[in-house]
């Protein structure tokens, strides 16, 4: 009996030790994040962040599965339609893949920080994609429809908020640009098709997909009227004569000087602002409400006392929010929200008081922080997340961004006249358009100076191929940036095109410039060189 | 036909942007403003002793250079401007007269600034923001802006920029267009007395060269035009050119040699618009009424509203029919972005609502440096002209029967 026992426990012993050597063996291999891609759609799995932040990361995978099952129960019906009307909107399954893309690497505050703003964009999109689809006309007629106005996507909507009846819809941002963030290969038809069209492939993919989106037929149909814009540059203003054509309602172009910083064009843009309050009255008979508007830009005023907050932290030695989350939740709380939805007030002051506590105690927000870094020029969409990989793989933290830099003038609450100057001052520097705008100050001496106010020794300069402002200045941002002696990386991408420049390609660019240059070891290894072609 | 008196001199003179008239003019105490757009009001460049230059670059071949500080994206137009300035050709200009019409050009002229490549005392440049569209609002921002931005500069230099000056300077632009306008007509002639490239000729040169130095040689050359018989060629059809800037003419006559008549010229440095006489109204402040008038006409795809988009077709729908043309050619320097997406809309609206056959092109700046595949695409719309036109007689004579 005694040797059975013996021979028994022996075996366990073994098995034991077997499972023992293959784990130890499973953890040596998967050492960095590179060895979590696979080389297929997904990932081989969760990240493992420790126990609590596991489970506090997967309770918020949980968060975002429900928001898209309440998603689907705001309209079924109409929701399924869309899914077979609209190509694009499949896309929108791999949402909670995108949070885990943008949260890789994170732990404590930090990552606490990231979900609470994601789940605020996720809740926004899902609610204005579901008011959308109730809306759409292509699925029976409405009466929600004649309350909505539609907005250019790259129009800020503060305005709407004194039409607290009527509904803001930026047209194109769920077609177009939350869904070429979520799926990078989500617009490839349409470059497709517009160039089929005859658009010159060398346009910017954003105005293109804008307009092909258009000639494909797969924007839902709704709306008294539209606002269309000429922000934030050449293409976008192309762009807007496909989207009237498109819908075929009422328009009015809101247009703004491009040389802003002219004083003698404020009256212009202001005027500007009076005329489109003007059509959205005429066109829905509604009346412009001050009391509401004037609520609305107080709630605006808190969100943006609170985002420079953010930023001023982020000047410490101890940054909290970096990388694409800055520009991403800025986007929606001041472009698509335009401080209408009281959640991003709420999460906003959530988040301040999670940096503020992590900043004291000195948390640091990554593994390593080699690196303080800007990130300049429009990131790619198809990879939002590369300053992400950038702080895994090399250590180097972006504390702000362009996008991001929006303007932060606090709007009068009392004063009508005013108010509408504020509104003219900030639609004028809107994202991307401060600093694409108004002569090269904006873009060229202004990055010199974020450079500078946030004591970053390096520039990641996204080049986009298309983007023709930022390329016009090319030579001089190499030149200057010597001069000063920060070092400027260029990382070429085309916006929503992956097979233009691969992210793999945008990778290669800021490796090399570490090894050759810098001649710096990577922080985790695996993340140098992996296969995300496939990747959502 | 008999060769025009003027015009080897003419070409001579489009060689380069510092061309003799130019030289004669500065000696005789004139400045030469450099401009770059039709948003800039050409005529209110030429008061007093200035003189307006809408910039080219002749000759363009190497933009190693301009290509480094804007990249290859970039139009080649507005780098061959770049080029030709770190070359030190614009050297000789007084100012720069430069419109935030376009971010491309916009660039190049800030390049231009940044790095002081036009270093002439007392050198001026200077902005001005150009509405995307034409209302009482935007009509009042551009004068304030004229005349902040430009005029203001201009008196800095002792210039008269008072309304009289205004009122002198509208003479002898209206004469220029005057004479343009008058040989133009003849291209709706059906026996060609004035071909597409000699037309793109004359009205380079008014563009380029001081006025008050070409208009007798203008004047002379519409004389013998009117004298002139017409040629007993064949052209195998008429065309209308819509589009970028065409300021080589190497293009028109490439377009011109494979037997398509360029009858309306629709494009930036073309005379639709540019060449259309302008006139003050009673009551209407002065300067007011010129900037007025150079919104109206502006043809440009950057404005937006829907008027004018309309406007934009219909103008081309309406130079067809009154130059009885055969089809139209849109055309764009590669990079532009406004003529990008206007092509691409403009060929689909113009084929399949007004019914004209069309074709669709993107261009290098200088034509030579891709002219066998522009000429094989232009060569295979006139065949498909021929073809359309042999079928539709096929079909007469059917129906007929």
């Amino acid at each position: 009996m005694e040797n059975n026992d013996t021979a028994k426990q022996a075996k366990q012993n073994e098995k034991r030790a077997q499972a023992k050597a293959k784990m130890k063996a499973q953890e040596e291999k998967l050492k960095g994040l590179g060895d979590l891609y696979n080389g297929k759609m997904y990932m081989k799995h969760r990240e493992w962040r420790g126990f609590k932040d596991t489970a506090y990361d997967f309770f918020r995978w949980l968060i975002t599965m429900k928001d898209l099952m309440v998603f689907v129960a705001r309209a079924p019906r109409r929701i399924t339609k869309a899914m077979f009307n609209y190509r694009w909107l499949c896309s929108y399954l791999s949402s909670p893949a995108f949070i885990d893309r943008h949260s890789m690497g994170l732990r404590g505050s930090a990552l606490r920080v990231l979900h609470l703003q994601y789940n605020a964009m996720i809740k926004n999109t899902t609610k204005l994609m579901a008011t959308t689809f109730k809306a759409d006309k292509r699925f029976g007629k409405n009466k929600l429809s004649e309350k909505v106005v539609l907005f250019d996507e790259m129009m800020p909507m503060h305005i709407m908020a004194g039409f607290p009846n009527l509904i803001g819809i930026p047209a194109q941002v769920a077609a177009v640009f939350q869904c070429s963030v979520m799926d990078q290969n989500s617009m490839i038809p349409y470059l497709d098709a517009i160039e089929n069209y005859g658009l010159p492939a060398d346009v910017c993919p954003l105005p293109a997909c804008e307009a092909a989106v258009a000639i494909m037929d797969e924007y839902p149909k709704m709306g008294k009227c539209y606002i269309s814009s000429s922000m934030p540059c050449d293409g976008s203003v192309m762009a807007s004569s496909y989207q009237n054509r498109y819908y075929n309602i009422p328009t009015f172009p809101l247009v703004f000087p491009v040389r802003y910083m002219d004083e003698s064009a404020e009256d212009y843009a202001v005027e500007e602002i009076k005329k489109a309050i003007a059509f959205i009255e005429e066109n829905t008979g509604e009346k412009f409400d001050w009391d509401a508007f004037f609520t609305c830009m107080g709630r605006y005023n808190e969100e943006t006392k609170l985002e420079m907050n953010k930023w001023e932290i982020n000047k410490t030695d101890c940054p909290q929010v970096t990388g694409a989350t800055l520009a991403m939740y800025r986007m929606y709380s001041f472009l698509i929200s335009a401080s209408r939805d009281p959640l991003f007030l709420k999460v906003s002051k959530k988040v301040d008081k999670i940096i503020t506590k992590a900043n004291q105690s000195g948390e640091k927000c990554s593994k390593e922080q080699r690196h303080r870094a800007v990130l300049w020029s429009p990131p790619a969409h198809y990879y939002e997340h590369y300053s992400l990989w950038a702080e895994n793989c090399w250590g180097i933290n972006v504390l702000v961004d362009m996008e991001s830099l929006v303007a932060t003038k606090m709007f009068s609450t009392t004063d009508k006249e005013q108010a509408l100057k504020d509104v003219a001052y900030t639609y004028e520097r809107m994202t991307m358009r401060r600093h694409t705008n108004g002569g090269y100050v904006n873009v060229l001496d202004e990055l010199w100076r974020v450079c500078k106010e946030f004591n970053a020794d390096m520039v990641l300069m996204l080049e986009g191929v298309s983007c023709k402002t930022m390329a016009g200045l090319k030579g001089l941002f190499d030149e200057q940036a010597r001069e000063r002696g920060i070092h400027l990386v260029w990382v070429e991408h085309d916006l929503m095109d992956p097979r233009t420049v691969s992210r793999k390609s945008m990778r290669e660019s800021l490796n090399r410039y570490m090894t050759t240059v810098l001649r710096e070891e990577p922080v985790d290894p695996t993340l140098v060189d992996f296969d995300d072609e496939l990747v959502w | 036909m008999k060769d025009l008196k003027h015009m080897i001199y003419f070409e001579k003179l489009l060689e380069d942007a510092h061309n003799e008239l130019v030289v004669k003019a500065q000696e005789e105490g004139g400045l030469a403003i450099g401009y770059t757009c039709f948003h800039m009001p050409e005529l209110l460049l030429n008061l007093d002793k200035c003189f307006s230059l809408r910039l080219r670059a002749p000759k363009t071949t190497s933009l190693e250079i301009s290509t480094y500080y804007m990249s290859n994206y970039v139009c080649e137009f507005c780098r061959a401007i770049l080029e030709r300035s770190i070359e030190g050709g614009y050297n000789f200009l007084d100012g720069i007269a430069a419109v935030d019409a376009c971010a491309q050009m916009n660039r190049c002229v800030e390049n231009i600034s940044i790095q002081k490549l036009i270093d002439k005392d007392k050198f001026f440049m200077s902005h001005i923001d150009v509405p995307y569209k034409v209302d009482d609002n935007g009509i009042q921002h551009y004068t304030n802006q004229v005349r902040l931005r430009v005029l203001d500069e201009m008196s800095k230099l002792g210039v008269d920029t008072s309304d009289e000056a205004i009122k002198k300077a509208l003479d002898i632009h209206n004469e220029v267009c005057a004479i343009i306008t008058e040989i133009g007509d003849f291209r709706k002639e059906k026996e060609v007395r004035v071909t597409g490239h000699e037309f793109h000729i004359l009205n380079l040169i008014t563009y380029t060269c001081p006025k008050a130095l070409i208009v007798d040689m203008l004047r002379e050359t519409l004389e013998e035009i009117k004298a002139r018989t017409p040629d007993d060629k064949k052209w195998r059809a008429r065309v209308v050119l819509v589009g970028s800037e065409i300021d080589d003419p190497a293009l028109t006559e490439m377009i011109e040699d494979t037997g398509a008549l360029i009858v309306a010229d629709r494009f930036c440095f073309g005379s639709f618009p540019g060449r259309q006489q302008m006139h003050l109204v009673e009551g209407e402040d002065v300067l007011t009424c010129i900037c007025r008038q150079y919104l109206e006409q502006s043809q440009c795809p950057r404005y937006m509203s829907e008027d004018k988009i309309q406007q934009r077709y219909d103008m081309v729908d309406g130079y067809a029919k009154e130059y009885n043309a055969d089809g139209i050619i849109y055309e764009q320097i590669k990079f532009c972005d406004y003529w990008g997406y206007e092509r691409a809309m403009a060929s689909h609206v113009m084929q399949n609502e007004f019914g004209y056959q069309v074709l669709s092109i993107d261009r290098p700046y200088i034509s030579k440096s891709s002219s066998g595949q522009l000429r094989t695409r232009v060569q295979a719309f006139i065949e498909s002209i021929e073809i359309k036109k042999i079928n539709n007689s096929k079909g007469a004579k059917r129906n007929g029967k």
